[in-house]
């Protein structure tokens, strides 16, 4: 089995690559609808209240779908990857945006209270206050986001791209061992989030340690 | 504008019928062994069966941190080639999505027995009630209580994960608008048809269960 290591391993790197690019796409766009979501304009609250509500409840493969084959109509010619990462981005931007606005409704009124009689402007309120607080206090639901998304990516082998998932399924059918090697993987992905959520238990537990919300 | 409609005929809306058909009697059947398993196996958990019970746990905890498409493909392709059995790929859909939603369930079941305060357990087991008689009546009607919301998100999320099954080949919902886009070329009206399909399910879902939770909210007891 070790010639098939390379082609796992490659695997799983362009599904790291894809992870990375779309926590990091999901988690901006997530603050944007966060922040209109908890604000007092009518248009902003809802139409991110649609957008989350839109993108939480259909299934990621039929964006993914539509991403892979709708675009392209459209002359926005993405490759495989690319795709995997626009749509990963927009529909966990969903999630992340639901998360946060519950972790910015769980914030003191009193701070921000504080913060205006300062003369703090929105901006630096925002900046400087709402988010860092909530963002210290959502790492542990944001972390289960996050691994979601880790485990969606398994699904961007439908659109024939060779991440973890692609490349098993190429590596099983050459081997004719599906069977061995969809339970290594299957343990492979539950040990990289089991390492994951603890990492970010820690995490979570070093920032938040001042702030009586730890162990 | 007129060479759109050309491409679809009355064929495509009894594909999709035939797939929303697929999709809700996979989700349905799957739903129900899976409850039917995962209480089980909450309750061997519970009731501390040795060895079993711990070894239910550790495997329901990969089924809950591995991705459902590789489940489907050990299930759809690894079990066949090792006992050298035939599987369509429906019986595959059956199985792999029982086995996830019954990881899950077992989760809930427990957490939310270990909700109910232990004083009425002593309390019950000092009247001398009989076990059946404590998880019939104490048990069930409270974790029943305190697991409905978490029960109503699983299914709307679990309806969603059918979609899955696409991939192995079943012709449910997602396939029916796969094959109807490879034919008519209307990925931007398809597809939007299908995800509306599953929103409005999804909806309906939120709606029963938000009925359900509140029906079975009276079996709280609030201290």
């Amino acid at each position: 089995m070790a010639q098939y290591l390379p082609a796992f391993v490659e695997g799983f790197w362009v599904t790291a690559e894809v992870s990375v690019i779309s926590i990091i796409g999901s988690f901006i766009i997530g603050i944007f609808i966060a922040m209109m979501r908890v604000s007092q304009n009518k248009v902003l609250n809802t139409v991110s209240g649609i957008y989350i509500d839109l993108f939480r409840n259909i299934p990621f493969i039929v964006l993914i779908f539509f991403g892979y084959y709708g675009l392209p109509e459209i002359d926005i010619y993405l490759d495989a990857f690319w795709t995997g990462c626009l749509v990963l981005s927009v529909a966990v931007g969903a999630y992340v945006g639901e998360t946060l606005r519950a972790g910015i409704l769980g914030i003191d009124k009193g701070i921000i209270e504080a913060a205006k009689s300062f003369g703090f402007s929105r901006a630096k309120i925002y900046l400087k206050i709402i988010l860092p607080i909530a963002l210290t206090t959502s790492i542990r639901p944001l972390g289960s986001v996050f691994i979601n998304l880790i485990l969606t990516t398994s699904i961007l082998s439908a659109i024939t791209l060779n991440e973890l998932t692609g490349a098993s399924k190429v590596i099983a059918s050459t081997t004719f061992r599906p069977f061995e090697v969809y339970v290594f993987l299957v343990i492979f992905y539950g040990v990289l989030t089991f390492a994951i959520s603890g990492l970010i238990s820690m995490w979570h537990n070093r920032l938040n340690q001042y702030n009586g919300e730890g162990t | 504008m007129g060479y759109v409609d050309e491409g679809f005929s009355i064929y495509d809306l009894s594909l999709w019928v035939e797939g929303l058909g697929v999709s809700l009697w996979i989700f349905v059947v799957s739903s129900i062994i899976g409850i039917f398993l995962g209480v089980s196996i909450g309750l061997i958990r519970y009731y501390r069966v040795p060895f079993i019970g711990k070894a239910l746990m550790v495997i329901s905890e990969f089924l809950k941190n591995s991705p459902v498409l590789v489940q489907l493909f050990l299930v759809y392709f690894g079990i066949p080639a090792l006992f050298a059995i035939d599987m369509t790929p429906n019986q595959a859909a059956i199985i792999t999505l029982s086995g996830n939603t019954a990881a899950f369930i077992a989760v809930i079941v427990i957490s939310s027995i270990q909700a109910i305060d232990k004083r009425q357990l002593e309390a019950a087991r000092s009247f001398a009630l009989s076990e059946v008689v404590i998880l019939k009546r104490i048990i069930f009607p409270q974790s029943l209580a305190i697991a409905m919301p978490m029960l109503v998100s699983l299914a709307i999320n679990q309806l969603q994960v059918t979609s899955l099954i696409s991939v192995i080949g079943v012709i449910d919902l997602t396939r029916v608008g796969d094959i109807v886009t490879q034919r008519t070329f209307e990925p931007f009206i398809v597809w939007p048809i299908i995800g509306a399909t599953y929103f409005v399910l999804a909806k309906i879902i939120a709606i029963v269960g938000s009925r359900l939770e509140k029906k079975y909210s009276a079996y709280r007891v609030t201290t």
